[in-house]
């Protein structure tokens, strides 16, 4: 034993090399190299999370002014007969005065050097009409004096948001910091506020002037209107073409064919998805522009791929072995897929078309050819037919259009649309998740 | 006992140990694969571990040059020494390790490079060779010892992925000898050769030893029979005997061995 | 009430209407014959199924899908075939002479249509009588067509109201002639397939046949999407080359579109465009190739099972987020922050960037968005790699970047370079992230922080808004459309055939 480490050639294994040394130093700075991609991508992660959450969460709430209106009959109704279409015939200008009279009463206490025709520069250029609506839905109240929740101006909004400060109302003449003193005493007594802003998440949009009105209620229902399309087109006919692909279909040409096709069009950038739309659609089939239905069948055709091919993955998984069963008690081919393999499968192409949904949801390169951008979503659609034929819009091309407008208060807007539609996109993941989760079979 | 000393110290005095291993526990997870294995490996002699797959020679196998560490759920336990020092003890790098004991595997697994590259490799991470002259020697070295010389030598920087079975699994041993270990293991190299490449391997495997302890895991007592000096049998995680061959195979103490060897059990 | 009206009011909602009547009786009819199928089997056997060939509901199933299926087929093709019949028969009414200068045919036909329309609804809301309708002359119907809410552009000529009434006409018979035919054909079919409604009769085979019909028809209907694709790039590429020079449109340095309404003049040459385009998928590259690359290699070869749980997903949740997010997330916050470091006053004190939009900016974010691409195809290229590769490499002595470095990557790199080429199509046909980020200045320069366009953002630019369609302004969309959808389809297809091949390889 005494002589054995003597003829060893070798150096002791206990002390390292300086060879190794470097070696060790190269792996650690590979190592580190790999460390600091994860780092920097989660870094972009956050960093796009919390820019869009500071950014988006202030479009949910928003300031209103408290103030007690008089309707006065005498002007409102000159006939005092209470006739509708009397009513009806002031326009929102008849209820300026009284709006901003109701205002200069409201702040009477209140030192300011603003003129009473100033002081309604604070409200919203919405207000009238919110008053007139009012009035032509109660008529009896003309005469009355009644408390409104009007709001605000998108500049005093953003004040109360931290977006606007005094030095940028120097060469603003929609708004001088002396309306903001006003609003400081308002804030005090507690007739101005900042509320959760429903209007926002069910309301309609707003010309480009009153981005404190807008909200992405409509184009949520042009959203909806066009999954809708796409699921009742996409799943049965993805469902179809991948039966027939995974289970019938012969080793031909033909067949050959049909996959090219399907696994190039996954990769088609979805702008030309849009050409596609606009040119068979719109050009060819004169469908009306702007449509969800047209959306919808964009979409669909571009989902297809996506659903034939994660639809094919849950067909595969189920065993052969129960296809050999069903045949085997003399099912014919189409029963043994249709009664037991499809059943089996039949999570697994729920999951794929909620994913395929929910990419179909926030695509907005398309939408741009057919037309729903530019078109402002200020209408409900009054029906399901004209859910899916009235033009519209949908929710990432209601969050780009918001992005083009001038007024930076539209990107406070722009923002708090883009929470919406991520919490959409969350919830159909989530689901698909727990649908896999709960139905995921292991054979 | 005293029997069993003595004749150790009869073999240690004719060839020195090389490997010792002492208590040697391996767990996968929950899973105990190794059961308190000890074992001394002599220098310049081929020992042969068989026995029934699952019995855990494989995996004692990696162990001795600490492969089974790439394994993240496989635990170590126990003493393993090479020429005195504890391969396990914390300031041994197993990079080091591993190039003084060099493996060669089941299937054979040449890198997708040429037959030049794939020797060169060792020599040139652990920084053997001087110069590019002096890599050719060792690759041309390394060929002939792996007795794979005469069949490539014309296209050497043609892919090693373009040989047979048998050539791949000799430019394997040819590039584990390359990096000049001292201790050469084999899992099973022949298991997916036909018979006469696996002739051919086994062949080179009886040259090695002259210049290398050889550790080689076979499912095939034929193999063990006509490779080894020495050979161990593993059953279920224990080693049950371990002896010189020619005992193993004629004169087997343990009654597992004896039904092992004719055919019972595996 | 309302509603009534404003259904009525579009001519495409009336079509509908009645459309959608053929369509419900057609389907009633399948649902008759379903029950009459199945019923006459079963009478036939005296009510003992087990004397029939198939189950009852197969010689319902027949019957009511020889019912369905080829009238809808018929309608269908009927509704497509239909107005391409009428228009051509009605253009060639409209002499050469009554196409002005700076107009087409095609955008008389759309008046002629207008109008067509228009008097349909205004017959069908009440406002005139069908004679009143067809006895119209040219200078009352743009005030009878405002009248129901059709607004009409130019004047009405005689040849435009005469095209518009001799399409009214032959719309009118079509839909008859549409409505008998398919109808028929259905009641055909019910009565057909009763006839052969006999015990012996190998029902569920037919229906089977039928089946398969339909899901090879789902499975064509890719081919016809690609078909489609092709021929609507084709055809209105062709009529912009016959406006503009394809030399100019190809080789051309600049592009100048003039806005339409002042004609001509427009340089509309593809390469600004398309250099704007690489520079800034290029820009993408450089950081989501080297970010995703490390990151797949340290999640599937470092990374402990714990680490990859976490990080594996978040990195998924960057490639879930919806492109349009990206391209604010770069108009508002990524360019902004460029222009305090590089711009003008800015952290840097260099006068590099003017605007927010810039090349930099878009690729900047187009990396972001493109490194959870690039590290799950990473991630199962590697993975791919025969764990034989890592044992000899590390049994060799090699540590493990030398044997990620020196034996992985290189096995791997064919894989990889083919997630590279999937990645950078990917760049090439983004869209949104250019239009909000990268600015609207064709430009050939060399500094990234220039704004610069891109084909997809010019497609879009060139297609809204207000410009004539016909005009090369906007058909210059569909030339770019093809040269986008070429140079994708030939990245992508050679991309796959390189994974296709490397996968065969460790197969």
């Amino acid at each position: 034993m005494t002589d054995a480490s003597l003829h060893k050639k070798g150096k002791s294994l206990l002390a390292l090399d300086a060879r190794t040394k470097k070696r060790n130093a190269a792996e650690a700075r590979f190592k580190g190299y790999g460390i600091a991609a994860i780092a920097v991508s989660l870094f972009f992660l956050v960093a796009l999370l919390v820019t869009i959450i500071s950014n988006g969460v202030p479009a949910f709430t928003q300031t209103y002014v408290n103030v007690a209106v008089t309707l006065d009959a005498a002007k409102l109704d000159k006939n005092g007969n209470r006739d509708i279409d009397d009513i009806k015939k002031v326009s929102t200008f008849g209820y300026k005065p009284l709006i901003n009279a109701a205002l200069v009463d409201a702040v009477a206490g209140i030192e300011t050097e603003l003129s009473d025709k100033d002081v309604g520069k604070i409200l919203s250029a919405s207000a009238p009409a919110v008053v007139r609506d009012y009035v032509i839905a109660n008529p009896d109240q003309i005469g009355e004096t009644v408390a409104f929740r009007l709001l605000t101006s998108s500049r005093v909004d953003g004040y109360m948001k931290g977006r606007v400060v005094r030095e940028d109302l120097a060469r603003d003449k929609n708004l001088d910091a002396a309306h903001l003193d006003l609003i400081d005493v308002m804030v005090g007594q507690g007739s101005v506020e900042r509320v959760f802003n429903w209007d926002f998440v069910l309301g309609a949009d707003a010309s480009e002037s009153r981005p404190e009105q807008a909200g992405i209620g409509v184009s949520m229902l042009g959203s909806f209107f066009m999954m809708l399309v796409v699921l009742i087109l996409a799943l049965p006919i993805g469902v179809a073409a991948s039966i027939y692909l995974e289970e019938f279909a012969p080793q031909n040409r033909f067949t050959d064919l049909i996959e090219v096709n399907i696994s190039n069009l996954a990769a088609v950038p979805s702008i030309v998805f849009g050409i596609l739309g606009l040119a068979v659609f719109i050009q060819f089939a004169h469908l009306p522009q702007s449509a969800p239905i047209v959306g919808g069948l964009t979409l669909t055709l571009m989902t297809l791929p996506t659903i034939v091919i994660s639809t094919r993955a849950s067909l595969k998984s189920v065993p052969p072995s129960i296809r050999d069963a069903a045949l085997g008690v003399g099912a014919s081919k189409m029963q043994a897929v249709f009664h037991h393999v499809l059943p089996l499968a039949m999570p697994g192409i729920l999951t794929g078309t909620i994913i395929g949904l929910a990419q179909a949801l926030g695509e907005t390169a398309p939408l741009l050819l057919i037309g729903m951008v530019g078109y402002i979503a200020t209408n409900y659609p009054d029906g399901v037919a004209s859910g899916f034929l009235d033009p519209n819009s949908a929710m990432p091309a209601q969050i780009y259009e918001w992005a083009k407008r001038a007024d930076p208060a539209f990107y406070e807007r722009a923002w708090g649309g883009i929470i919406v539609l991520l919490l959409f996109l969350l919830t159909m993941n989530l689901i698909a998740i727990i649908l896999r989760r709960r139905f995921e079979r292991r054979w | 006992m005293e029997d069993m000393i003595q004749m150790d110290r009869a073999m240690s005095t004719q060839q020195d140990i090389k490997i010792r291993a002492n208590g040697v526990q391996v767990y996968y997870g929950e899973n105990h694969a190794i059961k308190d294995v000890s074992v001394e490996i002599q220098d310049k002699t081929v020992t042969a571990f068989i026995g029934p797959s699952g019995c855990g020679k494989s995996t004692f196998l990696r162990c001795i040059n600490r492969m089974n560490d790439t394994i993240d759920i496989c635990r170590v336990t126990g003493d393993i020494r090479i020429d005195d020092e504890d391969i396990y003890d914390p300031r041994v790098d197993p990079v080091q390790l591993r190039a003084k004991v060099g493996m060669v595997f089941q299937k054979p697994n040449p890198f997708p490079k040429s037959i030049y590259d794939n020797v060169a490799y060792g020599p040139k991470i652990h920084g053997l060779a001087a110069s590019k002259a002096d890599l050719d020697e060792i690759v041309e070295k390394a060929l002939r010892r792996g007795a794979i010389w005469d069949e490539v030598k014309d296209r050497l920087h043609a892919p090693g992925t373009g040989l047979s079975g048998g050539q791949q699994q000799r430019l394997c041993i040819a590039r584990a000898i390359a990096t000049e270990p001292e201790v050469l293991l084999m899992d099973e190299p022949c298991s997916a050769l036909d018979p006469i490449a696996t002739a051919q391997v086994e062949e080179l495997i009886d040259e090695l030893r002259q210049n290398y302890s050889v550790v080689i895991v076979t499912h095939s007592m034929q193999q063990a029979a006509r490779v080894s000096q020495r050979t161990a049998f593993f059953h279920l995680g224990n080693l049950v005997e371990y002896a010189d061959t020619d005992k193993i195979f004629t004169n087997p103490e343990d009654p597992r061995t004896e039904s092992y060897i004719s055919g019972r059990i595996g | 009430m309302i509603r009534q009206v404003r259904v009525a009011q579009s001519g495409m909602a009336g079509d509908q209407m009645s459309n959608a009547m053929i369509l419900l009786i057609v389907l009633g009819l399948g649902a008759v014959g379903y029950f009459l199928g199945r019923r006459r089997a079963l009478a036939k056997v005296g009510g003992d199924p087990r004397g029939l060939h198939s189950l009852p509901r197969y010689y319902g199933a027949n019957v009511a899908m020889n019912a369905v299926v080829p009238a809808l087929v018929l309608l269908v093709g009927w509704l497509i075939i239909q107005p391409i019949v009428i228009n051509s028969a009605v253009s060639g009414m409209i002499p050469e002479s009554a196409v002005s200068e700076g107009s087409s045919i095609s955008l008389l036909m759309s008046d002629v249509r207008r109008v067509a329309d228009g008097l349909d609804a205004a017959v069908s809301q009440g406002v005139m009588t069908e004679a009143e309708a067809l006895r119209l002359d040219e200078d009352a119907v743009k005030e009878a067509l405002a009248g129901v809410g059709v607004a009409l552009g130019a004047d009405v000529t005689a040849e435009t109201l005469a095209a518009a009434q001799r399409y009214r006409e032959m719309a009118g018979t079509g839909n008859v002639l549409k409505a008998i035919v398919i109808i028929g054909a259905a009641l055909i079919g019910f009565a057909v397939a009763f006839g052969r409604t006999t015990p012996d009769f190998r029902a569920r085979n037919v229906v089977e046949r039928g089946v398969m019909m339909v899901l090879i028809a789902a499975a064509s209907i890719a081919i016809l999407t690609t078909l489609g694709i092709v021929l609507s790039l084709i055809f209105n590429t062709v009529e912009f080359f016959r406006l503009y020079p394809a030399s100019q449109f190809f080789f051309s340095l600049s592009w100048n579109p003039s806005f339409s309404g002042r004609g001509g003049g427009s340089e509309l040459g593809i390469l600004p465009l398309l250099w704007g385009t690489l520079y800034i998928s290029f820009i993408a590259l450089l950081v989501a190739v080297p970010i995703g690359l490390f990151a797949a290699i340290y999640l599937s070869e470092y990374a402990s099972k714990s680490v990859r749980s976490v990080a594996k997903p978040l990195l998924e949740l960057l490639a879930g987020i919806p492109t349009i997010v990206y391209g604010l997330f770069a108009l508002l916050t990524v360019g902004p922050l460029l222009v305090q470091v590089f711009g003008d006053d800015g952290a840097l004190g260099v006068d590099w960037m003017q605007g927010g939009t810039a090349v930099m900016t878009a690729g900047l974010v187009m990396g972001i968005m493109l490194i959870p691409f690039v590290s799950s195809l990473s991630d199962d290229i590697i993975n791919a790699v025969p764990q034989a590769m890592r044992d000899g490499s590390l049994g060799l002595g090699a540590t493990h970047s030398e044997t990620v470095r020196q034996v992985i990557l290189p096995a791997a790199l064919p894989g990889i370079v083919g997630a590279i080429l999937l990645a950078a199509s990917r760049a090439i046909g983004e869209t949104m992230i250019v239009v909000l980020g990268a600015g609207a200045a064709a430009r050939l320069s060399m500094n990234p922080f220039d704004a610069m366009t891109t084909v997809t953002a010019k497609i879009v630019s060139q297609l809204t808004g207000d410009s004539d369609f016909a005009s090369p302004e906007a058909l210059v969309a569909f030339a770019l459309g093809i040269s986008l959808f070429v140079i994708t389809l030939g990245l992508n297809v050679i991309a796959m055939m390189i994974v296709r091949k490397y996968r065969e390889q460790y197969e």
